[in-house]
C-alpha cells in the first residue's frame, strides 16, 4: 500500500525525512510513532501527495507519486481516507453534509450518498447528530464526524495524523477503538501518526518510529519507545 | 450542475452587498454596451437606408410656380441622360398634402401653412448612387431652382456620424468592460480566500480542479445573467419611451418600432457578453487560488 525507497523532503535547509525506506501492506494496522517534528505529519502528507518529495521514490497503493499526474490526483485522494487531529469539519455544513463530501465530489447518485452516510454515521454512532452541526458538537463527536467522513467512501488506506491529539484519554480511546473496529471489519490498512503512548502500548500493532526524519525502529508488534 | 448552481445562489444570498456591487456595475457596464449597440445598429440603419436610395430633391423658389410644359420640358431632359430611374413632379398643392399628413396630429402646425408657402419640388431617382452628382449639378442649372439636395450628403454626414459612435462605443463599453471583469474577478477572488480552507478540504477527499472551480464560476455567470436582463430591460424601456418622438425625428426611414426579434437578439447578445465577463471573471479568480 506504501512503498517509500529514500525518500527524502527537506523544507529549507531542515530535513523533515531523510533517506527513508519503509514498506506497509494492505491490511495492515501500523503505528508511526515519535516526536513534534520527527517527520510523521510529513510522510503522511507526502503519501496523500499533498508535498512532493526532493528525492526518492513513493509508491501508495498502485500510484507512483513521483510520476503522478495532476489530473490523477483526484483518483488517488479517493482511495484514501484522512482523518485531522483538528478534524476540518466545514462549521457551514451539518454533521450528515460533512460527511457526504468525499462522496458529493465523486458526483454520485443522492440515493448511494445517502445509503453510504448513514452507514458511515452508524458505524461510528452518530447517527442521531446528523442534522447538528459542528460547533454543536463535543471533541470525541468531531472526530466521529471526521473518521465517518474519512470511510464513507470506502479508502482502502486510512491515513490518521493525531487522531487523538486534541481529545481527552478516554475519549482518544474511543476513537481507536472505532480505528480498530473499522480496520477489523472493512479489512482497511490504517496508518496512525501518535505520540500518545498509551494507546500505542494498548494494542499490539506494528509501530515504525521516526525521530529527526530518519526510521529509528519498525517493529511488528511494537510498543512506545 | 444543479448542486454547484445551489451552492453559488447560496454563496450569493449570503453576501448581499457584495453581490450588489457586482451586479450593478455589471448591469451599468451592458446598459452601455446596449445602449450604444442599439445607437450605431439604429445610424447603420439609417445609413443603409439612404445608401439605397439614391435621390436627387431638387427645390423650385417658393414665388415659382412652373408650367406643365417645363415640367416636362425638365423630365425628358433628365431622362435623355438615361441614369434615371423615376423622376417625380410635387405640386406646391401636393407638397401641401404631404405637409397635412406628416403633421396630422398638430392642427396648429396644418393652420398656419398654405400651397403657396410650399416650394414645388422634382424628385429624381437614379439607378446608381454614382449618378446622383451629375443629375444634381444638372438640376441647378434649370430656372427657378433655388436648391438642390442629393443623398451623397446625407450619406457622407452619417457615415461620418456612425463612426464616431462606434469608436466611442467600443471605446467606452471595452473600458468599462475591463473594470467590471476586475471588480468581478476581485469579488470572487476575496470569497475564494475566504473559503481556502474548505477547498483545501475539498482537494484532500479527491475533488477535481472543476468541481472545487464550479460554484465560483456559477457565481460569475449569475452575476452576468442579472446585469444582461437588468440591462436589457432598462434599455428596451429606453427606447419604446423614446420611439415616438424618435418616429418623428427620423421622418420617412422606416427603422422604428424595432422588431421584437432585434430585441430578443439582443438580448442574446447582452446575457452571451455577461456570461462571458461573469464566468471568465470568477474562473480567473479561483483559477489564480488552484494553482497557487
Amino acid at each position: 500500500m506504501i512503498t517509500a525507497r529514500n525518500l527524502t523532503k527537506k523544507f529549507g535547509d531542515i530535513s523533515a525525512l531523510t533517506d527513508l525506506t519503509i514498506s506497509i501492506g494492505p491490511g495492515e494496522f501500523v503505528f508511526l510513532t515519535g516526536p513534534s517534528g520527527s517527520g510523521k505529519t510529513t510522510l503522511l502528507r507526502l503519501a496523500m501527495r499533498d508535498l512532493l518529495p526532493d528525492s526518492g521514490s513513493l509508491i501508495v497503493n498502485t500510484h507512483d507519486l513521483a510520476k503522478l499526474k495532476k489530473k490523477d490526483l483526484p483518483a488517488l485522494r479517493r482511495e484514501i481516507g484522512t482523518v485531522f487531529q483538528d478534524f476540518k469539519l466545514l462549521a457551514d455544513r451539518n454533521i450528515w453534509e460533512n460527511v457526504s463530501l468525499p462522496l458529493e465530489v465523486r458526483r454520485l447518485p443522492q440515493s448511494q450518498i445517502d445509503k453510504a452516510v448513514k452507514i458511515a454515521l452508524e458505524l461510528v454512532g452518530l447517527a442521531n447528530r446528523a442534522t447538528l452541526f459542528p460547533a454543536q458538537l463535543s471533541g470525541g463527536e468531531l472526530q466521529r464526524a471526521g473518521l465517518a467522513r474519512a470511510i464513507v467512501g470506502k479508502p482502502k488506506m486510512i491515513l490518521a495524523d493525531e487522531p487523538t491529539g486534541n481529545l481527552d484519554p478516554k475519549t482518544a480511546r474511543v476513537i481507536v477503538k472505532l480505528l480498530k473496529d473499522i480496520h477489523a471489519e472493512l479489512k482497511t490498512t490504517v496508518v496512525m501518526a501518535t505520540h500518545n503512548a498509551d494507546i500505542v502500548n494498548l494494542y499490539s500493532h506494528r509501530v515504525i518510529s521516526l525521530d529527526k526524519g530518519k526510521l529509528i525502529k519498525d517493529n511488528p508488534k511494537g510498543k512506545y519507545e | 450542475m444543479s448542486s454547484h448552481f445551489t451552492t453559488a445562489a447560496n454563496r450569493i444570498r449570503r453576501s448581499p452587498y457584495q453581490t450588489l456591487a457586482a451586479v450593478s456595475i455589471m448591469t451599468m457596464t451592458l446598459f452601455l454596451a446596449c445602449a450604444f449597440f442599439l445607437i450605431a445598429a439604429g445610424s447603420q440603419a439609417v445609413l443603409k437606408y439612404f445608401e439605397t436610395r439614391p435621390q436627387v430633391n431638387a427645390f423650385f423658389a417658393t414665388d415659382f410656380t412652373p408650367s406643365a410644359s417645363q415640367v416636362e420640358i425638365i423630365k425628358s431632359d433628365l431622362a435623355a441622360t438615361g441614369t434615371t430611374d423615376s423622376i417625380t413632379y410635387i405640386s406646391k398643392e401636393d407638397a401641401l398634402t404631404i405637409y397635412k399628413e406628416l403633421n396630422k396630429n398638430d392642427p396648429l402646425l396644418l393652420e398656419a401653412v398654405t400651397a403657396q408657402m410650399l416650394p414645388a419640388s422634382i424628385e429624381v431617382t437614379a439607378v446608381n448612387p454614382s449618378d446622383l452628382k451629375p443629375l444634381a449639378d444638372r438640376l441647378k442649372e434649370v430656372e427657378g431652382i433655388s436648391d438642390v439636395r442629393y443623398a451623397e450628403d446625407v450619406v457622407g454626414q452619417l457615415s461620418k456620424w456612425t463612426a464616431s459612435v462606434r469608436a466611442i462605443g467600443i471605446a467606452l463599453v471595452g473600458a468599462h468592460v475591463f473594470i467590471t471583469f476586475t471588480i468581478i474577478m476581485l469579488i470572487i477572488g476575496v470569497k475564494v480566500a475566504n473559503r481556502r480552507e474548505e477547498i483545501s478540504l475539498l482537494q484532500l477527499v479527491g475533488a477535481t480542479p472543476g468541481y472545487v472551480a464550479a460554484p465560483f464560476i456559477w457565481e460569475g455567470l449569475l452575476y452576468g445573467l442579472s446585469g444582461a436582463f437588468i440591462a436589457w430591460g432598462v434599455s428596451y424601456l429606453v427606447l419604446l419611451y423614446s420611439t415616438g418622438f424618435l418616429i418623428g425625428f427620423l421622418t420617412g426611414v422606416p427603422i422604428l418600432p424595432v422588431p421584437v426579434i432585434f430585441m430578443l437578439e439582443v438580448l442574446a447578445g447582452t446575457i452571451a457578453l455577461g456570461a462571458l465577463v461573469g464566468g471568465l471573471g470568477g474562473f480567473l479568480a479561483v483559477r489564480r487560488y488552484l494553482k497557487a
